[in-house]
């Protein structure tokens, strides 16, 4: 009886506004976090050794320099200059070796073999497992990281022309090789083993302990300076980065400061959407509220004459509470399926080009929270609303 | 049960309009469950008034009104509530005292109070029917079938059934009457319960209140503007 009193209050045309605009709010909201999480390993960029903020920076050559080389060096009076800059947080030397190496490896029963050079850095800047990463002067295993660019040379150049197989960075890692140092009339044969990749640097890195020790063994005393720079950013989006090398005539992995400063603004891009759709919500939330006003002011007669029969507010307002809740459970449950059949659309896409991950548990748990929120918001205000009319004078 | 009223007296109305009343502004006016009372005054004296502070509908008087079980006032009650209450008699706030099983105004207004408004409060959209069933389901007081057979007495063939909007004013307030009755009460406040109705219809209703009341125990306060002959009187007040 009650019900059939009240059905008749509600206007059909703002429910559906509510219900459309809500779905709207929080599909954006949560369809927001779900491509959050399926990119982030990609923003992290947790493949490579280094992190997002570090870059190798270099000298350009040119015609002059190509004689006399020192010009390639950096002096201290310039990387004092560029420790000195704001957007610069750690400036390190790259050391290289000053011995001969070569590397051989027996496959197939033919025996390869190519001269190699070694650089190392700072092991703080790698992120490598650092068990992996060890050596001391009794152990004859030598752990080494290669450029992502030599397996790419390997895979679809070298491979693809002379019918190779093609090799996985997993599997890559497994094959050990043999690594000969020599100089100063010693040599030594070392155990070897690729334990990483690095998109960053064109350089082989060995264990910075194990190059020290090296070039004192067997390298040439003579002492050069560092060609190449390792620069960690405080905010690789910093604008004034590429301006600064730029004037200073340095050569800098430019594709690096892009994916940084594209990470940045796709961030930045996520967190203004999501902004926007709570706004949505917001008002959603506020238009539904107005139109619970609407209904009670029209219906003020009857809802003061239930209330002088003995109706309770929580009478009263039981039916309106029960409709806009079941409005909003089921338009966020709508909302899920959207986002899990949108994400449904792109995820093997994106699967096939990069590792995506992260599951459904930050969008379902942000389900979760928004659908508390609005249920408790809402019905507060609807008790609320019927409450002060029904208000003695 | 009683109820008290100690100078009691609308906000909205003058002292020399209220001069002559036998209840507002009087020290003590008493209404004594199992009595009947005439409240008779021409329009515009507040009659109205006296039964929206007695059900708690409205607030806006001085003095006090004070509900009690026993006849006993008893120091302080919370029973309403004023959020800056510091005296009742300044505060407008009626007394509930000693109603232990009647908590909340709702549950006062079920089971403790009955009311037939002046402007009837009935719901146009439902059927005479259906606007007694209303209030029933609250109480669960009457059965279907009592129900049934009060609007049949009271209604013309068919009608119960119709929406009430398209009743006439003398129908809605029969309707309005058998609603009244749908629940248990100690007082039943009626609101110029005849003013549109023919004397034999009236008889019908006065008959059905009286039988209700006499059944319940309870105290019948009917305002008019006339002597109304239809029931029988213990007290006639002039307002």
């Amino acid at each position: 009886m009650l019900r059939k009193l009240q059905r008749k209050t509600l206007i059909p045309a703002q429910i559906a506004g509510y219900a459309l605009t809500l779905l709207v709010g929080v599909a954006i909201v949560l369809l927001a976090v779900q491509v959050y999480c399926d990119l982030k390993p990609l923003l992290d960029s947790k493949t490579d050794v280094f992190s997002a903020h570090t870059v190798t920076v270099s000298k350009n050559v040119t015609v002059f320099k190509t004689a006399n080389k020192e010009g390639l060096y950096f002096s201290e009076k310039e990387l004092k200059r560029l420790k000195e800059q704001e957007f610069v947080k750690e400036v390190a030397q790259f050391n290289s070796a000053t011995f001969n190496t070569s590397a051989a490896i027996s496959f197939d029963g033919q025996r390869m073999s190519t001269d190699l050079f070694f650089e190392s850095v700072p092991d703080s800047y790698l992120d490598i497992e650092s068990d992996e990463w060890q050596w001391d002067s009794t152990s004859d295993f030598l752990p080494i990281i290669i450029p992502e660019d030599y397996l790419n040379l390997y895979n679809f150049g070298f491979a693809e022309s002379q019918s190779l197989p093609v090799v996985s960075p997993a599997l890559l890692s497994q094959v050990t090789f043999s690594i000969f140092v020599e100089g100063n009339g010693k040599s030594k044969v070392y155990n070897s083993r690729i334990v990483g990749l690095t998109g960053k640097i064109n350089s082989i890195l060995v264990p910075e302990d194990f190059l020290r020790w090296a070039n004192s063994e067997f390298g040439s005393a003579e002492e050069k300076g560092s060609s190449r720079l390792l620069v960690e950013f405080s905010d690789a989006s910093d604008e004034r980065i590429p301006q600064y090398f730029e004037a200073n005539g340095l050569n800098i992995n430019k594709s690096e400061l892009e994916t940084s400063k594209m990470a940045f603004f796709f961030k930045l891009a996520m967190l203004f959407v999501t902004v926007i759709a709570i706004i949505i919500i917001v008002l959603s939330v506020a238009f539904i509220i107005m139109s619970m006003n609407l209904i009670v002011q029209r219906n003020r007669e009857m809802f003061v004459n239930l209330h002088n029969i003995g109706y309770s507010v929580r009478d009263i307002s039981r039916f309106y509470k029960v409709v806009v809740s079941v409005i909003t459970v089921v338009d966020l449950l709508l909302a899920v399926l959207l986002v899990l059949w949108v994400r449904g659309m792109y995820i093997d896409r994106m699967s096939a080009l990069f590792q995506t991950g992260g599951g459904f548990m930050p969008m379902l748990a942000g389900t979760a929270v928004l659908m508390a929120l609005l249920l408790v918001v809402c019905n507060l205000f609807t008790g609320r609303v019927i409450k002060n009319i029904t208000n003695r004078q | 049960m009683r109820i008290e009223l100690h100078n009691l007296k609308p906000k909205y109305m003058s002292e020399s309009e209220v001069a002559g009343s036998d209840i507002y502004l009087q020290p003590s006016v008493v209404f004594e469950q199992g009595r009947s009372y005439l409240v008779r005054a021409r329009s515009g004296h507040g009659k109205t008034s006296l039964l929206n502070f007695i059900y708690g509908i409205s607030g806006q008087y001085d003095g006090e009104v004070v509900l009690t079980e026993s006849g006993k006032r008893k120091a302080e009650s919370g029973e309403r509530r004023t959020e800056n209450a510091t005296h009742p008699a300044l505060t407008g706030t009626p007394l509930r005292e000693g109603m232990a099983n009647a908590r909340t105004e709702n549950e006062l207004r079920t089971s403790v109070l009955s009311f037939m408004f002046q402007d009837l409060g009935l719901f146009p959209q439902l059927t005479a029917t259906e606007n007694v069933q209303l209030k029933n389901r609250l109480t669960g007081f009457k059965s279907d079938a009592e129900i049934e057979a009060m609007l049949d007495v009271l209604l013309p063939e068919g009608k119960k059934h119709q929406p009430v909007a398209t009743l006439s004013l003398g129908q809605r307030q029969r309707v309005a009457a058998v609603r009244a009755l749908c629940q248990p009460f100690k007082f039943i406040l009626m609101d110029e319960p005849f003013s549109h109705i023919d004397s034999e219809n009236a008889r019908c209703v006065a008959d059905m209140v009286m039988g209700e009341v006499g059944r319940q125990g309870a105290g019948l306060i009917v305002t008019a503007l006339d002597a109304i002959d239809y029931f029988h009187f213990d007290v006639t007040y002039n307002l």
